[in-house]
């Protein structure tokens, strides 16, 4: 981020702040090229496009809390808090939504994101020139994410969802501002819920001839 | 860009980014959402998960890459296999980085 020409305490900032890997990935190449506000407001609205799903599917549990509250949540959200809430949590009766227990799951896996990001982008940042990018060290964060998602897929739906979304994504890796990510997700939901539509026709069928 | 140039892309950047992080949960009860499509949100987990896996294990500079020169495919697939036998989070990692390191010297 230094190299871009922020200072030291613009990019800390800029972390702190912000909060978003994507986000700031996407925008300090523009940065550096000297392109104008409105372009970067604009690359950052699309790319943070996945963050309207995420909130649609978190609004169910935190609608009744506190405005600042929902602030409060809505600035630590991010995939793995959203991902690791959701899939605990999405099968919880109408009436059991926004439990204390709920919350602080939420809290607790933010605050852990929160923390081990925070302390490895300042890191980065202090450190830039001496850490050397041939480590790679980059790659432990999509390892983890194996290591995390795959246990989530539960169920055939969720499977025809995440080699769907699997393989959009590797097809659509070339579209600009990082769109290919959220057709992928778009196009895993609805793959998902197709097989699932498909499942309960068949189950039916099945039921109905014996 | 100028100091002041910086200073307003990250104001601009913070409130765009809570904004859209927010915008359900603020706004939610104003626009409600089918009943089908709320239930298929719990997908969005695993889709959004595997969708930001899946570009860096099978593309090297922007191109497919399925072969056994590819140290990030192979690698991930050792830590997905890992992952499978020992729900391990660590040894999935170990795994992973040990190969990923010895196969790119």
């Amino acid at each position: 981020m230094v190299k871009v020409g922020l200072t030291t305490t613009q990019a800390i900032a800029m972390t702190l702040l912000v909060f978003s890997g994507t986000v700031q990935l996407a925008s300090l190449p523009l940065i550096a090229a000297d392109a104008p506000l409105w372009v970067v407001m604009l690359t950052a609205l699309v790319v943070n496009l996945r963050f309207v799903i995420f909130s649609a599917g978190l609004h169910p549990f935190f609608r009744r809390f506190s405005i600042a509250r929902r602030w409060l949540l809505s600035y630590f959200m991010v995939d793995m808090s959203f991902a690791m809430f959701l899939s605990r949590f999405a099968d919880a009766p109408r009436d059991q939504r926004g439990t204390t227990e709920q919350v602080w799951f939420f809290l607790g896996m933010s605050a852990g994101s929160w923390m081990v990001w925070q302390t490895m982008s300042i890191i980065g940042i202090v450190l830039a020139a001496e850490v050397p990018a041939q480590w790679g060290l980059e790659f432990t964060a999509i390892l983890a994410l194996i290591a995390i998602t795959l246990p989530l897929i539960v169920g055939r739906p969720a499977l025809v969802g995440a080699v769907t979304a699997g393989v959009i994504a590797v097809v659509a890796a070339g579209l600009p501002l990082k769109l290919g990510l959220l057709v992928a997700v778009v196009a895993g939901i609805a793959a998902a819920m197709s097989a699932e539509i498909m499942l309960e026709r068949r189950a039916k069928n099945v039921g109905g001839t014996t | 860009m100028s100091d002041f140039e910086i200073w307003s892309v990250i104001i601009a950047l913070t409130l765009i980014t809570i904004l859209m992080r927010s915008s359900f949960l603020m706004l939610g009860d104003y626009f409600p959402l089918p009943e089908r499509v709320q239930h298929g949100l719990r997908y969005a987990p695993v889709c959004a998960l595997v969708a930001l896996v899946t570009p860096e294990l099978f593309l090297t500079q922007g191109a497919l890459d399925v072969s056994l020169a590819n140290p990030k495919l192979i690698a991930g697939i050792a830590a997905a296999v890992v992952t499978l036998m020992t729900r391990s989070m660590i040894a999935a990692m170990a795994i992973g980085m040990l190969l990923f390191t010895v196969l790119r010297t």
